[in-house]
């Protein structure tokens, strides 16, 4: 089949912003479909988990887009791009799995708010996700194009958004894949 | 810190595990099914600079599940992890080589509550 560069999350649940974590360890949902179809699987880092820690905030884009957070997508992105540049040489498929409404990690749903600063007192119900990628995804489709490597297909685990349904985010996965 | 699912428990698992060869034990399994997260360790087909340079990534994420009270163990063969490790001031965690998926389940349960929730 090919290879699945999947989110760290996906694989290890404790990497989560405090309160996050849906299941123990494993994504079963997401890793189960990609496995059930021959896909290889390669884990992402996590870029939040090593630059803001695991007592970090729940957080949006604009929180995390300055340069030194730029800087270290980019040289985690380096080494992602590495091994995917080793996996296209191979004649493997690529597939990229991030997670939608990450500030991070979305591929195409993040999570923006300009105006979320100071005292973190969200108001529930509020909705912060919006059209498109979270940064380390952005750096790494960058650094993918600065070695002249064909973005791959992408899918992305739902169960941050509000509308998620299992069913429909299985089928996703598989159109990406079949795709 | 704001309960959720998560297990505090951690296996930095080799690639024949996660990616098990025809025939070789699914580790990725096992850990689902006893709830551990997992960190996949590089291939060994990736150029040695590459994995050199992910291990230093993946010991960076260790010492802070450590500093947080998190159960690690290393499942298959490390290669360098432990060099990587000890540049981040941390020791090689326990380790099991499994022959079959009861061998590593028993590994897992014998493993003591983590600090994180003691």
């Amino acid at each position: 089949m090919g290879v699945a560069f999947v989110a760290h999350c996906l694989l290890n649940q404790n990497s989560k912003t405090a309160g996050g974590a849906y299941c123990a360890g494993v994504d079963s949902a997401m890793i189960d479909v990609l496995r059930a179809k021959g896909w290889r699987i390669e884990q992402m880092p996590c870029p939040e988990l090593v630059f803001t820690g695991l007592n970090r905030f729940w957080a949006v884009r604009e929180q995390y887009d300055t340069a030194a957070y730029r800087r270290h997508c980019r040289r985690l992105a380096a080494n992602v791009a590495e091994m995917i540049s080793v996996r296209v040489d191979q004649g493997e498929d690529v597939v990229l799995v991030g997670i939608e409404g990450s500030p991070s990690m979305g591929v195409r749903i993040t999570s923006s708010d300009p105006d979320r600063k100071g005292r973190p007192r969200w108001p529930d119900g509020t909705d912060e996700h919006s059209s498109g990628e979270g940064i380390f995804i952005e750096e790494l489709r960058l650094e993918l194009q600065r070695r002249g490597i064909n973005y791959p297909r992408v899918a992305g685990g739902t169960h941050a958004l509000a509308d998620h349904d299992q069913a429909a985010q299985r089928a996703a996965l598989e159109a990406t894949l079949d795709s | 810190m704001e309960p959720d699912e998560r297990s505090f428990r951690i296996a930095l698992t080799a690639d024949r595990y996660v990616n098990p060869p025809s025939g070789g034990l699914d580790g990725l399994a096992v850990l689902a099914q006893a709830g551990w997260g997992v960190m996949h360790l590089p291939a060994e087909d990736y150029p040695a600079e590459t994995v050199e340079r992910v291990l230093a990534e993946i010991a960076e994420q260790v010492r802070e599940f450590s500093n947080h009270g998190y159960e690690i163990v290393v499942v298959g063969e490390s290669g360098k992890l432990a060099d990587a490790l000890a540049d981040v001031g941390l020791p090689e965690p326990d380790h099991v080589m499994p022959a079959s998926p009861a061998e590593l389940r028993e590994f897992l349960d014998s493993r003591p509550v983590p600090r994180a929730l003691g």
